[in-house]
């Protein structure tokens, strides 16, 4: 019995919806243009990277008579080439502007995604004035009527660039070397960082470097890296920041006191991570309480939130999503590793997972919890 | 230079009706003659005004060769070889031959009687059509629609490494990225099992060939693992005809159909039975597959009618319908059907369109360009505008010239065909002689007589040539005078001569010949005294043609003068 025709057998009960594709190669970006796009990009080091601009298949899209469109493709809608491997886009909202940053990290890459033909052009460069051989800075776009662009590979190198003029607005301008792992971009005045060592910050730019942050790393510090993601932003009080370990370890800490987690809870993965920067951690845009993490084998695991408090330690994931495992691999291959994965804006449960044998899934779990 | 001129006349940066025109070494054949199925008018059909509009068809077209049985690539064939007029020859595949013929004909019913369309070619057009076809047999496996990854009925596309002069690939699904099979697969049998589960009924509207024999495949398998009991109906219909057709498919099918097939000669399955028409109306769930495709008569349509108003029941399309069919109206989001005698249906019943289609998306397209290593491509069915990152990916990635024409522009390829010529084994021989092994590296010049006699090209030696065509040898010989101030006798500047050239003439073979005369290789040199002047002397310098260099060296060699002889 072929083991992926049992998991398909089963995933009719799973999933309400899933799409299994397979890219030209393997991306460890997904950035949403509007809810009907998603942009992909490749990471080779030695040969020319495809940057594409996928529309999502319309079936997806349309909210009334889905039975009546067949199309389950994903269309290229846009393409281009870059020279270098690509480990972040982040799309310049209300501009047809990519930012990208790779390897070698000395410059971010601005590009341009044409509107008469379907074509993404390489249009410009910023420059990164800490330049390393193996860090790539983070990236994260102020979108505002002037948009900014925040990146740094380190704390110290911390900037925001403004777009057009490319005039530096702000900057850290601290010496601290701490190397960061995520920037997030919360509204027109603060961002967020999370260093690889744990230690988080909520930054106001408004104000010279003094950010509300953590001081001391995540518990149970031991070379662990860290990635975190702030969900919906000022919506009320309760733990609203996801603080990720390669370790496994899941911390939430609610804003107004980062020093101590709400909750800390260790999650049921093998450890430790195969690649600790594809640690990923995310919160659900659609459904309040629930995220989903990353980067430790070839799953993605959702969790509820909902009760976890001080005195849970262990706990259980909501859904795994295991179709990377059962229907890519041949079992000669090693084992996929998700790269990475986001939610889709509006259907509150279907995510998009990426692994590094360019697989790429739509799925759309079923709460079996929930009554029928 | 010979030339290959491309000139779509139909899918030229457009989808549907492809037709292509291609003049190769002063042969025009048209590729395709296909149908745009999103147009009533002139439109829909390939713009044939580009030959016709001096002389007749058949006097410019050395032949038609149509892919496959799509309508969007041999819809419009009746049309151009009966109304427009074209009297030469129609070249096609056996399945091709035979599949044709019953599109032609559905779609001309279809046209003709549910959309009332006059002018549009008859039956008898399309018997007389057929009669100017010419079946043949294909080497390679690809015909027309393909995909690259293996169908459970069709094995993978392949190609070989042929190394065409220029490929000509569509390129409307090159800006996809197609859902895996087991994906749609998945969602076939997750729609059928809940229709069932619920107690509701299945339709399926099929062709007779195609996508029937998988999905009943799918369907028994998946029963067979589940331990559904759901009876599941297949027209008889289907079967027959089938049969007879797949048998004409066996050799591009995969293995799984071709054991089945071979060992039992029919499709039987454990759990799908034969339909009577009185099923029908049986309570419960079950699952039935009819014909006609698009539901447009017959059973499939007297199914469709029962079944239509209760909602727990759910119609799958397979595929595209042309407009005018039911298929078409329902797919189209229509819930009130006239039918006839002005009776209103109401469709309650969930209807759901499943692609199933065959084409080949991004990674196909690229893998097939890649496998035949064409020196060009050309891109056709796609839209500029979308088609601009494919042309720059193949450029990049294949190392190859891209071009995508639009309808009516002709783009010209240079060809640099090779000419096979066969030299003779005394000439290699001779050659071989000589003492230098051949090197790839270092091309040597050979020297022979190219002899063509009609098709036949050979390089032979000269004496060889001149023995074959009875002509005698002729030889040329140049002769220099060189004057020399000497006064000694002639036999010793011979050998002043020879002194001189051998301590210059390292590497040739210089020789003082028992006559007094000097060679340097085949150039002879004699010395002579003028009568009249006791202090010169005369070098008489000769060579054949083809030591002009060395002779041309050493006359001005000679000229500069004699080394003082030492006292």
């Amino acid at each position: 019995m072929d083991p992926g025709d049992d998991w398909l057998v089963e995933s009719l009960r799973l999933y309400q919806d899933f799409y299994a594709f397979d890219l030209s190669g393997a991306t460890r970006v997904l950035e949403w243009i509007d809810d009907k796009g998603v942009f992909v990009a490749g990471y080779e080091s030695l040969k020319k990277n495809e940057i594409l601009h996928l529309k999502l298949p319309l079936r997806l899209s349309v909210k009334e008579n889905k039975g009546l469109f067949p199309e389950r493709d994903f269309k290229v809608r846009h393409g281009g080439f870059s020279d270098r491997s690509i480990f972040d886009l982040k799309h310049v909202p209300h501009t047809r502007l990519l930012v990208t940053s790779g390897l070698p990290g000395c410059y971010l890459q601005v590009w341009q995604v044409a509107e008469d033909s379907d074509v993404i052009k390489a249009a410009s460069t910023i420059a990164v004035h800490e330049k390393e051989e193996s860090l790539w800075p983070r990236v994260a776009v102020f979108s505002t009527m002037a948009p900014g662009v925040l990146h740094g590979a380190r704390l110290r190198s911390l900037q925001v660039v403004d777009l057009e003029s490319r005039k530096t607005t702000y900057t850290s301008d601290v010496s601290d070397s701490e190397e960061l792992s995520s920037l997030q971009v919360l509204d027109a005045d603060t961002f967020a960082f999370c260093c690889a060592s744990g230690r988080l910050g909520l930054v106001d730019t408004r104000q010279k470097w003094a950010p509300l942050e953590n001081r001391s790393p995540g518990p149970g510090s031991g070379g662990e890296r860290w990635c975190a993601e702030v969900g919906s932003w000022g919506q009320g009080p309760g733990p609203s920041i996801a603080s990720l370990g390669s370790d496994g370890r899941l911390c939430l800490l609610d804003p107004r006191d980062l020093c101590h987690p709400v909750s800390s809870v260790q999650c049921p993965v093998s450890v430790p991570s195969p690649d600790p920067e594809l640690l990923r951690v995310t919160w659900a845009p659609g459904l309040k309480s629930c995220l989903a993490i990353s980067g430790f084998d070839g799953t993605v695991q959702v969790y509820d939130a909902t009760s976890w408090d001080g005195t849970r330690s262990q706990v259980e994931p909501l859904f795994t999503h295991r179709g990377h495992i059962f229907l890519d691999g041949n079992g000669m291959d090693p084992a996929p590793l998700v790269t990475t994965h986001t939610w889709h804006p509006c259907r509150p449960r279907t995510l998009l997972s990426a692994t590094n044998d360019a697989s790429l899934h739509v799925w759309d779990w079923v709460d079996l919890r929930a009554p029928h | 230079m010979p030339e290959i001129r491309v000139t779509p006349l139909g899918a030229g940066q457009d989808v549907g009706r492809s037709c292509i025109l291609v003049s190769i070494a002063g042969k025009n054949v048209m590729l395709d003659c296909g149908m745009h199925m999103g147009f009533n008018d002139d439109r829909r059909f390939p713009d044939f005004s580009y030959i016709t509009q001096n002389g007749r068809l058949t006097d410019f077209l050395d032949c038609v060769i149509i892919s496959h049985f799509h309508l969007d690539h041999c819809g419009a064939l009746p049309y151009f070889s009966e109304m427009v007029g074209y009297d030469g020859p129609i070249y096609m595949t056996h399945p091709t031959q035979a599949i044709c013929p019953i599109l032609l004909e559905d779609y001309r019913k279809i046209a003709v009687d549910k959309k009332g369309e006059a002018n549009f070619f008859t039956s008898q057009m399309i018997k007389d059509c057929m009669k100017k076809v010419v079946a043949v047999h294909l080497h390679q496996t690809v015909q027309g629609d393909y995909n690259m990854t293996p169908d459970r009925h069709l094995g993978a596309a392949w190609i070989d490494k042929c190394r065409p002069n220029l490929l000509i690939t569509e390129s409307t699904y090159a800006t996809t990225i197609r859902d895996s099979k087991r994906c749609r697969e998945r969602d076939f049998l997750k729609k059928v099992h809940e229709t069932v589960e619920r107690g509701g009924k299945v339709l399926i509207p099929v062709f007779a060939l195609g996508r029937a024999q998988e999905l009943c495949i799918l369907l028994e398998t998946f029963w067979e693992r589940m331990n559904l009991k759901v009876p599941i109906y297949f027209s008889t219909g289907l079967t027959e005809k089938a049969n007879h057709y797949y048998k004409l498919f066996i050799p591009w099918t995969n293995q799984k159909i071709r054991k089945t097939f071979v060992q039992r000669n029919m499709f039987e399955f454990k759990h799908i039975k034969a339909f009577d028409r009185a099923f029908a109306d049986n309570p419960g769930p079950m699952v039935v597959f009819a014909t006609p495709g698009m539901l447009h008569a017959g059973q499939s349509l007297q199914i469709f009618r029962k079944w239509a108003g209760n909602e727990k029941n759910m119609v799958i399309m397979p595929g595209y319908c042309v407009q005018g069919t039911v298929g078409h109206k329902i797919l189209s989001g229509q819930r009130k059907l006239e039918m006839e005698g002005r009776q209103v249906l109401e469709v309650k019943m969930q209807v759901e369109y499943m692609s199933f289609s065959a084409h080949a998306d991004a990674k196909g397209i690229m893998q097939l360009v890649g496998q035949a290593e064409p020196e060009s491509v050309l891109l056709v069915h796609g839209e500029a505008k979308k088609m601009e990152f494919l042309k720059q990916k193949i450029e990049q990635e294949l190392r190859v010239s891209c071009y995508m024409p639009a309808n009516g522009e002709t783009v010209t390829l240079p060809t640099s065909p090779s000419i096979p010529v066969g030299i003779s084994l005394g000439l290699l021989k001779r050659e071989m002689a000589q003492g230098l092994l051949p090197d790839a590296k270092k091309p040597r010049l050979l020297h022979g007589t190219l002899i063509m006699k009609d098709s036949n090209f050979r390089l032979v030696s000269s004496e060889q040539a001149l023995k074959e065509l009875g002509l005698a040898e002729h030889q040329l010989r140049f002769t220099c005078r060189v004057h020399l101030h000497d006064t000694r006798k002639e036999q010793e500047t011979a050998l002043r001569v020879y002194s001189h050239l051998k301590s210059i003439l390292k590497d040739h073979c210089v020789q003082h010949l028992p006559d007094g005369s000097v060679t340097v290789e085949s150039i002879l040199i004699q010395a002579a005294a003028p009568s009249e002047d006791p202090g010169t002397k005369v070098l008489l310098v000769s060579w054949t043609y083809q030591d002009e260099e060395l002779g041309s060296f050493l006359t001005s060699l000679l000229k500069k003068g004699l080394p003082q002889a030492p006292s």
